[in-house]
């Protein structure tokens, strides 16, 4: 636990140091990177230094060779000399031995330290008799050869002969007493060549050659290399037999191998890298810190921002826990509106705020929340407040749970809409007040808008006037097209606020079909409400125009009927005035002859003339009488009556014309075929007809005359028709039934019997058509009402 | 002043009675004749025309009403011959209709010079013949 802590501590130091850690992870890789590439470097160098070794050695051991292959020659020269000391042959075995080893360029035998034998002799002259031991330099090394009683390589020397060479020389005792030197004589440059100096990689190293100066014992080297080592690179060895000392140097002096530096440098990256990268990664962390800081101070300024809006808003809001109903916070607002504090209503409880007519439907709606039933309730509900007012209030309750989860709490809104609610009841109350003074109105008041095309209104008169309720036409559509009248329905929806697209007031008049089947006229009046010019509604009034319209209609039956009769009566007054007027004035001219007569003959003759006046005055009168006796009879007796009889009774009548203008008669009528009419015109109408046909008959032909009777149009017809002279009824066609009028100068036309028949007929209530054609003959028709 | 030639067209026979002594009392018409209707005038005018032009009228009286052809169409006729008559012929309609319609309708027939209601009276006779 407690390491834990600490390791947890540990790390957390760390982590709150994006930048010390990204350091210090560089540097522990960056160590390990150079002590790796440090050791790498190290190893190379070893492996270069055993390869140095190896060359060097590999020389070194040609070179001691070769000098042993020198002492050998100085041995071997050695044995030239006698017991004496006198060298025997020393020419052929030196010859002998130089061939035999090469690199020895001069054999020499140094009695005493006296150069006294030298072969070859060519070209060392020079050396001839030179004591070694007495020159300070040489002496040194002599002395040295002699002291170790070996052979010792002196040099390397500058030759008196020319050129740089090293002396091998041997001590020789004789009788255990020092004789001198065998000496050989090799040029520094052949021994290097023999030790095999040349057949190394020379771009990586060379050789060097020391000696260690006798006198001052300095260090002397002779390659014409590089003589200050200091810097280099290097392994040596010494030399036996002397004080040489062989150098293999490496020309580059110190190195740091590329892959190494290169996978040095490829680490250090790396490692800066990774520095970088966790410095990044550790300050991620403080990056997120640092936001949600940020986020932190906005919500504190949103929070604060809300509970100012909370505290400060017009409505009150209050939270309350869900299942108790307790009050957990609410703003000042709400306090404010109930009157009550905050412990207050703790203690009273939230429900004692609502009017308890209110509270069943507050709580049923709660309880639904709750059960997440709904997710929000609204309602308008009234409130008591403190001083024992009654608020009305709009409730709004959203819970502030999720769904899905369990009823924590939910938040309340409560404005105060007591104004509003005074003035939606002083709205409603003078809604009523209209409703009732509409449904007073003797019309059944609409409206119907135009946008829906649907009925937004019918006043309750309709319940009156058609016996339907206002829920069926309101409700059922196409209701009031379905109660028009059959034959007023077209029109009538053509000019309904329906298909009307005029938008211009009018009224118009169709029927209805009552509940009770009853046809009733209605009036129609429309108007249309505009709004930005767009007719919205059409509104209008139905009046029941009923009476009216029954009374208008017996107005206009009687208007017809004086209108008839007034023809009737303009038609008499002209007969009347003409036919008067023709007798009178006739009387007049004759009372003028009378009176200026010259003669007593004329006089009677005009008296005579008076008399005929008279009579034919007399005839006009009775017709005339006649004519307003048809129309002014009223009480006209109609009954059924036997149709043939009444022929019969005009052919009985008429027998002498008949007989003599030797007519037939067709009479398609059955013996019992009964019409309504009134029996003496019927009789006059039959006789009227039948004696017009004989005396119009054709001259030339039997006279037919055929009388039928059928039925067109529900009305029975009674036809008669001759095949007679005819009229010409484009010229005569209106005047055929009129009062003296007369047709062809037939002494018997009188001109009166078609004018009564028409008469006669009309006062039944029906028409008499003719058809006729000049030659051919006629046909009357009676109608019969 | 020459006597005039004086035609009267009525089927009224007490009025032809009438008016042949009215004629004679005036004194001013050399002939007059008689017809019961427009057709027998237009016949007889009709051989006027082809045989005689001496008989062609002067004045015509004619009556409305009356049976085979009335007054109006006698009109008519009138119209339809009237390139062969050359003589201006008087016609005056006599009538005992005091209807307006018969006396407007006169008024469409420009050879109608005057509508006249019976009774008749010689002054008339006298101012028709004094009128030129």
């Amino acid at each position: 636990m407690n390491t834990e802590k600490n390791w947890t501590s540990f790390i957390n130091w760390f982590a709150i140091r994006p930048r010390t850690t990204g350091f210090l992870l560089f540097i522990v890789l960056s160590i390990g990177i150079i002590s790796v590439s440090f050791l790498r470097n190290h190893i190379l160098k070893e492996e270069e230094r055993n390869e140095m070794n190896i060359i060097l050695a590999e020389t070194h051991q040609n070179m001691e060779q070769s000098l042993k292959n020198c002492y050998t020659t100085t041995v071997s020269l050695a044995l030239t000399l006698n017991n004496d000391g006198i060298p025997q042959n020393f020419d052929a075995v030196s010859d002998q031995l130089i061939k035999l080893n090469p690199i020895v360029s001069v054999v020499q035998l140094v009695p005493n330290g006296v150069i006294k034998y030298i072969y070859p002799m060519k070209g060392n002259e020079s050396a001839l008799n030179l004591n070694v031991l007495d020159s300070k330099y040489l002496r040194q090394d002599a002395e040295k050869s002699v002291e170790s009683q070996k052979i010792y390589f002196a040099g390397p020397l500058n030759l008196k002969q020319g050129g740089t060479a090293i002396v091998g020389r041997l001590p020789i005792y004789n009788n255990k007493k020092f004789w001198g030197f065998s000496a050989v004589i090799i040029k520094l440059e052949t021994l290097l060549k023999a030790s095999g100096i040349h057949s190394i990689d020379q771009s990586k190293y060379y050789f060097q050659f020391s000696k260690r100066n006798p006198i001052n014992a300095k260090e002397q080297f002779f390659l014409p290399f590089k003589s200050d080592l200091s810097e280099s690179y290097y392994v040596s060895h010494p030399i036996s037999d002397s004080d040489w000392k062989l150098y293999l140097i490496a020309k580059k002096p110190f190195t740091i191998y590329t892959p190494v530096l290169f996978g040095g440098i490829l680490g250090f990256i790396i490692a800066i890298l990774f520095g970088l990268l966790t410095t990044k990664l550790l300050k991620k962390p403080e990056e997120l810190k640092i936001m949600l800081k940020e986020q932190e101070t906005k919500l504190l300024k949103n929070e604060l921002k809300f509970k100012t809006i909370f505290e400060q808003a017009t409505i009150g809001f209050a939270i309350i826990e869900a299942h108790t109903g307790n009050l957990l916070q609410a703003n000042n607002k709400f306090y404010d509106m109930l009157g009550f504090t905050h412990e207050e209503i703790k203690e009273k409880g939230i429900n004692s705020l609502t009017h308890p007519d209110d509270l069943d439907n507050t709580l049923l709606h709660i309880k639904k929340l709750n059960e997440g039933l709904i997710t929000e309730y609204f309602s308008e509900k009234r409130c008591l407040t403190k001083s024992g007012k009654i608020i009305w209030i709009n409730l709004t309750i959203s819970p502030l749970w999720e769904t899905n989860e369990k009823p924590t709490s939910y938040i309340a809104f409560i404005k105060d809409i007591t104004e509003r609610k005074k003035a939606e009841a002083l709205v409603e109350k003078s809604q009523a007040r209209f409703k009732s003074l509409i449904d007073t109105i003797d019309g059944i008041v609409w409206e119907y808008d135009l946008e829906t095309m649907t009925s937004t209104f019918i006043s309750k008169k309709i319940e009156n006037l058609l016996g339907y309720s206002v829920e069926d036409f309101l409700e059922i559509p196409g209701f009031w097209e379905d109660h028009i009248h059959p034959e007023d329905r077209e029109f009538a929806i053509a000019l309904s606020a329906k298909e009307n697209k005029n938008y211009t007031n009018h009224d118009y008049e169709y029927r209805m079909i009552t509940k009770n089947g009853k046809v009733i006229w209605i009036r129609d009046i429309m108007n249309y409400v505009f709004e930005n010019g767009k007719p919205v509604i059409s509104r209008g009034i139905m009046i029941d125009i009923t009476i009216m319209k029954e009374a208008e209609k017996d107005l206009n039956n009687s208007l017809q009927l004086v209108t008839e009769q007034n023809k009737r009566l303009l038609n008499f007054s002209y007969i009347v005035s003409h036919n008067l007027r023709s007798h009178t004035s006739n009387i007049e001219s004759i009372i003028y002859l009378i009176e200026s007569a010259d003669t007593e003959d004329e006089r009677n003759e005009m008296m005579h003339l008076l008399k005929s006046v008279s009579n034919s005055l007399d005839d006009t009168m009775k017709h005339l009488n006649e004519v307003v006796n048809i129309n002014t009879n009223i009480n006209l007796v109609t009954k059924p009556l036997i149709l043939s009889k009444y022929i019969s009774k005009a052919k009985d009548i008429l027998t002498e014309q008949i007989l003599l203008n030797d007519v037939s008669f067709i009479t398609n009528i059955p013996d019992d075929a009964m019409i309504n009419y009134n029996s003496a015109y019927l009789e006059s109408i039959i006789y009227n007809l039948i004696s017009n046909a004989i005396r119009y008959k054709h001259p030339q032909r039997k006279l037919i005359i055929t009388i039928n009777l059928y039925k067109e149009n529900d009305k029975d017809v009674v036809e008669i028709t001759d095949n007679g002279m005819g009229i010409d009824l484009a010229k005569n066609g209106d005047k055929i039934f009129g009062m003296y009028k007369t047709f062809s100068n037939n002494p018997d036309a009188r001109g009166i019997g078609l004018f009564i028949t028409k008469n006669q007929i009309d006062a039944m209530g029906g028409t008499i058509t003719v058809d006729s054609k000049p030659n051919v003959g006629s046909t009357f028709k009676i109608y019969i009402k | 002043m020459n006597k005039k030639i004086i035609w009267i067209i009525d089927d009224d026979a007490i009025y032809q009675t009438i008016i042949n002594k009215l004629i004679q009392k005036s004194g001013v018409f050399s002939t007059h004749s008689s017809f019961m209707n427009g057709k027998e005038a237009i016949t007889t005018l009709n051989n006027t025309l082809e045989n005689n032009d001496e008989f062609i009228p002067d004045i015509i009286l004619l009556d409305i009403n009356m049976p085979v052809m009335d007054g109006w169409e006698f009109m008519e006729e009138i119209k339809r011959i009237k390139s062969k008559i050359n003589k201006r012929i008087i016609i005056y309609i006599v009538s005992s209709s005091i209807a307006l319609e018969d006396r407007n309708k006169s008024k469409t027939f420009t050879d109608i010079i005057g509508y006249i209601p019976k009774p008749i009276s010689v002054a008339d006779l006298l101012s028709i013949v004094s009128e030129k």
